[in-house]
C-alpha cells in the first residue's frame, strides 16, 4: 500500500503539475497560433489599456452592471474563485508535504480556519448545483456535464475535509483525495475549467472592441 | 406562452441529472452525519511534542519497544543518529540527548532539517522503503 | 409590475408553421446533404478562435439572460435567453455535426433573424465577455447559405444586389426627389441648394434609401440644417449614396462588402473631407464597424460622422443657434449602435439639453439601455413578424411608460420605426422624433456667418 501511496504522492504530483501547467501554456499556444492563422485581424483592434481596463472592472466587485443586478451569485462566486487558489496553497497539510520534499515554506493558515474555508467552498459550490437546478434559465442550459464539473471541484474539498477529521476510512479518503486533486488538476486545460485562461482572452478582446472601436465600456 | 418554444430536455438527461444531484447531496449529508462521531481511542502513547509552542496537531502515536519489536530494531543509531559538520558519524548514537537539541523548530544555518520535517523524514522515508507502517498524517496525528 | 401595460391589440398567436413563404419554400428545397455541408462549412471555415472560445468556454451560468430584451419580455422563458438561444442553434449544429432537421432550421432562422437584435448588449453581461451577437450572425450566415432567409429582409438584400440600394429606388428617382426637396425649401431658405456631386466638399451627407422612398422630408430638413450653418456640403448623385446595409443582417457577408466599398468609392470620388451620415443606427454600424472590416479597412477609410455628433458639433460651435427650447418633455432612447456602438451617448444628452427644456432620462440608459426591438434586421422581417415583435417588445414598453414623457426622441432609423409600434401598439401615447426634427423646429432660421 505504502508503494501505491508513494506513487500517487510523488510522482503523480509531478505529472499532474505537469499537464496542468503545461496543457494550459500548450492551450494558449495553439490558440495564439490559430489566431495567427485564421483570426489576425483581432490584433488590429487588440490595445493593452482596453484589455486591461476591461479584466480589471470585471475583477472588481461590484462595479459591473451584472454583478450588481446578481450580487448573491456573483459575491459567491468571487468567494469561491479566491478560496479555490487560497486554500490549497496555503493549507498546512500540503506546504509540510512540500517542505518536505523541496525544503521551502511559506505561511500556513491555520487548520481551523482552513476548515472553514473549505466548508465555505463546499457550500458554494451546493448553491451552484441547487441555483442550476432551481433556476430556469440556468437550468435550460444545464446537462449533466455542468454537474460533473462541480462534483470534479467538490471532490478534493469533500474528500480533504473528510480526511482531516478523521470520521472514517481515513487511509482511503486521503487516497481519495490526493486522486481527484491531481484528477481536477490534469483536467483543467482539457475542460471548460481553461476559462481559467481563455476568459481573459475573451474579455480583453471584447474589451478592446468596445473600448477601442466603440468607445464604450463593457461592464 | 409560447408551449412549443419550450424545447423539453429529453427524459434521459433529465434523470441523470437528478441521479448526480441528489447523489451529491447525499454525500455532503452523510459528511455532516459523520462530525458528531468523536470517539476517542482509548490507552494510545503519543510523543511528547511540548516543545512546539502551538502544536497544529496532536502528537503523533508511538510506542517505542512495540515498534523496534516488530520492526526487528536492534541498533539505537538507525534512527538516534550523530551528525558532526553535517557529516554522519558512525557507530554513535544519540538516544540520550531529546531530538530537539539538534533540530530546532526552524531551519537554522547549522542544521537546515526543522522538528518536525525531522520527525517526519525519519519515520516516512524508512516506511516507504519498507513499504509498511503509517505515512499519511493522520495515521499517526490520530485525533484527540 | 409595477407599470404594468396594457395592450391595445390581441396579442398575435405564433403558431410553429412559419408564414414566411421564403423560410417555407427555401427549408422545401434542402437536402440532408446540402445542409450538413453547409453548415459545417461555416462553422469550420469561417470561425476561428474566437467562435471557439465563446463556445467552449461558455460556463452555462446564464448571467447573460439578464442583458435580453427578449428574455424579460417573455416572461424569463429561457429559450429567449443569449446563451438559450445559442444552445438552440450553434450548440445542437456542432453537436450533431450539422445533421440538423428542417424542422430544427425553421426554428434556427426564426430565433437568429427575429429575436435576437444583435445588440450586444448581452455582452456586458456576461462575465466572460461572450459575443452573442457574433454567434447569431453566424446562424442568420448559415441560414442565407441554405437560401432560408426571411422574404421581406432577403427583398432588401436583393434590391441591395441590383440597385445599391435597399428599396429599388431608381437613379432618376433619387436624383428626382433630391430636387423636389430642394424646390421646396427654396420658400423657406432663399437660395438654398442640395448641391450633387460637388467635387471636393467637406462633408458628403448621405442617408438610408427609405428618405427618398418614404420620409422625404427628412431630406428638406436636413438641407435646411446644412444651410443653414453654412455646411460646404454635398450629396452624391450614383448609386453608393444609401449607406444602409441589410445584408450585413442576413449574413450575405459579399453583398455587404459590396456595398460599403460602392459607398466608400462613391465618397473617394467625390474626394470629400468626411462623411456625414443621417440619424440611423445601423447604417453608421455598417459604415463604421462592419462594412469596412469586410473591403481589408480596420477602421473606415473615411472619418465617418453619425448625425447626432455632426448636430453637436453645430451645436457647440454656434453654427446652429437655437431660437426657442421645445417646451414638451422629452426622454431619449439611446440607439445601441451609436452608444454601444460608438460611445455617443452623453453627446446624446448635451444636444437634447440644448434643445429641449425638460428632458426625462429613461432607465437603463446609456450602454445600458434596452434595445427598440427592431433593429438588428428584426423589423426588416416585415409583416409576418411583427405580433411577436410586439411581445418582445413589452419590457421596451414598460421602460418608456415609465418616464412619463410626451416626446420620445429616436436618433436612429430602426429605433423611431420600431418604437412608433411599440407606441401604437401598447397605447403609450408618445410622439416619436428624430434630433433632426427637433432641430428643425427649434433652430434659429438665419444664415450662419462667420463672426456672427
Ligand atoms: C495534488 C495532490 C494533492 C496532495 C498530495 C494533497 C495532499 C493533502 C493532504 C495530505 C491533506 C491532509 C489530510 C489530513 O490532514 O489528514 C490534504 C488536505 C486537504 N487538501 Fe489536498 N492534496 C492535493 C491536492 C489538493 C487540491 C487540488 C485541493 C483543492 C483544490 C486540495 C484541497 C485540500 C483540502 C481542502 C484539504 C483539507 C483541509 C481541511 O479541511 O482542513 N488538495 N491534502
Ligand atoms: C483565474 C482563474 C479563473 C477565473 C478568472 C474564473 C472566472 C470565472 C467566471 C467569470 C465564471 C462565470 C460565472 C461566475 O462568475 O461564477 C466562472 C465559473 C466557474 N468557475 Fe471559474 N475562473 C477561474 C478559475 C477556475 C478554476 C481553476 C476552476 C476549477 C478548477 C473554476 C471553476 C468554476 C466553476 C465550477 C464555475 C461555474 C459555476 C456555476 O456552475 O455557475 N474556475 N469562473
Ligand atoms: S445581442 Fe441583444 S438581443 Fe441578441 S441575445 Fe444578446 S442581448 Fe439579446
Ligand atoms: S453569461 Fe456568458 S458564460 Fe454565462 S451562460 Fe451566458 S454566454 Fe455563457
Ligand atoms: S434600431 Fe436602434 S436600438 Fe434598435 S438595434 Fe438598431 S440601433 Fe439598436
Amino acid at each position: 500500500m505504502n508503494a501505491f501511496i508513494d506513487f500517487i504522492m510523488g510522482p503523480m504530483v509531478w505529472v499532474a503539475f505537469l499537464i496542468f501547467i503545461l496543457g494550459l501554456i500548450f492551450k494558449m499556444v495553439l490558440i495564439i497560433k490559430d489566431i495567427n492563422a485564421r483570426e489576425s485581424y483581432v490584433y488590429s483592434y487588440l490595445t493593452w489599456k482596453h484589455s486591461l481596463r476591461s479584466i480589471f472592472a470585471w475583477m472588481t466587485p461590484f462595479l459591473p452592471q451584472s454583478t450588481k443586478q446578481s450580487p448573491v451569485f456573483y459575491s459567491i462566486s468571487y468567494i469561491f474563485h479566491l478560496l479555490l487558489f487560497i486554500v490549497p496553497i496555503f493549507l498546512m497539510s500540503h506546504i509540510v508535504l512540500i517542505n518536505e520534499a523541496f525544503q521551502v515554506s511559506w505561511v500556513a493558515l491555520d487548520d481551523g480556519l482552513a476548515d472553514i474555508l473549505t466548508v465555505i467552498v463546499i457550500l458554494a459550490l451546493v448553491f451552484f448545483a441547487i441555483r442550476r437546478h432551481m433556476v430556469p434559465e440556468v437550468k435550460y442550459l444545464t446537462s449533466y456535464k455542468d454537474y460533473l464539473l462541480l462534483i470534479i471541484v467538490a471532490l478534493p474539498f469533500i474528500t480533504g475535509f473528510l480526511a482531516y477529521h478523521q470520521f472514517f476510512f481515513y487511509k482511503a479518503m486521503v487516497i481519495a483525495h490526493v486522486i481527484s486533486g491531481e484528477i481536477m488538476l490534469i483536467l483543467i486545460p482539457f475542460s471548460r475549467f481553461s476559462h481559467m485562461i481563455v476568459a481573459p482572452l475573451t474579455r480583453a478582446y471584447m474589451g478592446s472592441e468596445f473600448g477601442n472601436v466603440r468607445h464604450a465600456k463593457d461592464w | 406562452m409560447k408551449p412549443w418554444k419550450r424545447k423539453s430536455i429529453n427524459r434521459e438527461t433529465k434523470m441523470k441529472q437528478k441521479v448526480i444531484f441528489i447523489g451529491f447531496i447525499l454525500f455532503l449529508f452523510t459528511a455532516v452525519i459523520a462530525f458528531s462521531n468523536t470517539d476517542e481511542p482509548e490507552g494510545l502513547e503519543r510523543l511528547d511534542n511540548s516543545v512546539f509552542e502551538n502544536p497544529h496537531r496532536p502528537g503523533a502515536v508511538f510506542a517505542h519497544d512495540d515498534h523496534n519489536e516488530i520492526a526487528q530494531i536492534e541498533d539505537c543509531a538507525v534512527c538516534h543518529h550523530v551528525y558532526e559538520d553535517k557529516k554522519l558519524v558512525e557507530d554513535e548514537s544519540s538516544e540520550d540527548s531529546p531530538c530537539s537539541e539538534c533540530h530546532s523548530l526552524k531551519p537554522t544555518e547549522e542544521n537546515s532539517i526543522s522538528l518536525s520535517v525531522a520527525y517526519h523524514k525519519q519515520c516516512k522515508d524508512c516506511h516507504f522503503e519498507e513499504n509498511k507502517g503509517p505515512v499519511l498524517c493522520g495515521e499517526c496525528h490520530i485525533k484527540e | 409590475m409595477a407599470n404594468e401595460i396594457e395592450t391595445k391589440d390581441e396579442p398575435t398567436i405564433v403558431k410553429e408553421k412559419n408564414t414566411d413563404k421564403a423560410v417555407e419554400a427555401g427549408l422545401a428545397r434542402l437536402t440532408p446533404q446540402r445542409i450538413k455541408s453547409t453548415i459545417n462549412q461555416v462553422l469550420q471555415k469561417e470561425t476561428g478562435p474566437r467562435f471557439k472560445a465563446y463556445v467552449e468556454t461558455c460556463m452555462h451560468c446564464g448571467l447573460c439572460a439578464e442583458a435580453c430584451l427578449y428574455f424579460l419580455s417573455n416572461d424569463r422563458d429561457p429559450a429567449y435567453s443569449p446563451a438559450g438561444k445559442v444552445k438552440q442553434t450553434i450548440w445542437e449544429m456542432l453537436e450533431k455535426k450539422g445533421e440538423v432537421s428542417t424542422d430544427f432550421l425553421r426554428r434556427a432562422v426564426h430565433i437568429a433573424q427575429t429575436e435576437c437584435n444583435v445588440c450586444k448588449r448581452c455582452s456586458m453581461y456576461c462575465p466572460f465577455g461572450i459575443d452573442v451577437a457574433y454567434l447569431m450572425l453566424m446562424v442568420r450566415r448559415i441560414c442565407h447559405k441554405l437560401e432560408i432567409t426571411p422574404l421581406y429582409i432577403q427583398d432588401t438584400v436583393n434590391s441591395h444586389s441590383a440597385t445599391m440600394n435597399q428599396m429599388w429606388v431608381k437613379e432618376d428617382e433619387w436624383i428626382d426627389t433630391l430636387q423636389w426637396q430642394e424646390e421646396d425649401a427654396r420658400e423657406e431658405f432663399e437660395n438654398l441648394r442640395i448641391p450633387l456631386d460637388k467635387m471636393g466638399a467637406d462633408v458628403m451627407y448621405s442617408v438610408i434609401a427609405p428618405e427618398p422612398k418614404f420620409q422625404a422630408g427628412l431630406l428638406y430638413q436636413a438641407a435646411t440644417i446644412m444651410h443653414a450653418a453654412g455646411v460646404n456640403w454635398t450629396m452624391p448623385s450614383s448609386p453608393g449614396w444609401d449607406n444602409s446595409n441589410m445584408a450585413m443582417f442576413t449574413g450575405d457577408n459579399e453583398i455587404s462588402g459590396r456595398i460599403a466599398r460602392a459607398f466608400y468609392e462613391t465618397a473617394a470620388r467625390l474626394k470629400v473631407k468626411r462623411i456625414v451620415m443621417g440619424e440611423c443606427g445601423h447604417a453608421f454600424r455598417s459604415t463604421y464597424d462592419v462594412g469596412n472590416r469586410w473591403i481589408g479597412w480596420a477602421m473606415p477609410p473615411f472619418e465617418v460622422v453619425h448625425a447626432l455628433e455632426f448636430y453637436h458639433e453645430l451645436l457647440t460651435s454656434g453654427r446652429i443657434t437655437i431660437a426657442e427650447k421645445f417646451k414638451k418633455t422629452v426622454t431619449l432612447h439611446d440607439p445601441c449602435n451609436v452608444s454601444r456602438g460608438r460611445g455617443l451617448h452623453d453627446m446624446a444628452r448635451e444636444v437634447t439639453n440644448m434643445m429641449c427644456e425638460s428632458f426625462i432620462e429613461m432607465t437603463p440608459n446609456r450602454e445600458h439601455n434596452f434595445c427598440c426591438g427592431a433593429g438588428g434586421g428584426v423589423i426588416n422581417c416585415g409583416p409576418p413578424y411583427k405580433g411577436e415583435r410586439m411581445i418582445n417588445n413589452k419590457v421596451k414598453a414598460e421602460q418608456l411608460k415609465a418616464t412619463g414623457a410626451e416626446v420620445l426622441i429616436a436618433p436612429c432609423h430602426n429605433c423611431h420605426s420600431g418604437l412608433e409600434d411599440i407606441v401604437h401598439h401598447y397605447d403609450l401615447n408618445m410622439e416619436v422624433k428624430f434630433l433632426g426634427d427637433l432641430i428643425y423646429e427649434t433652430m434659429e432660421k438665419k444664415i450662419y456667418k462667420p463672426g456672427d
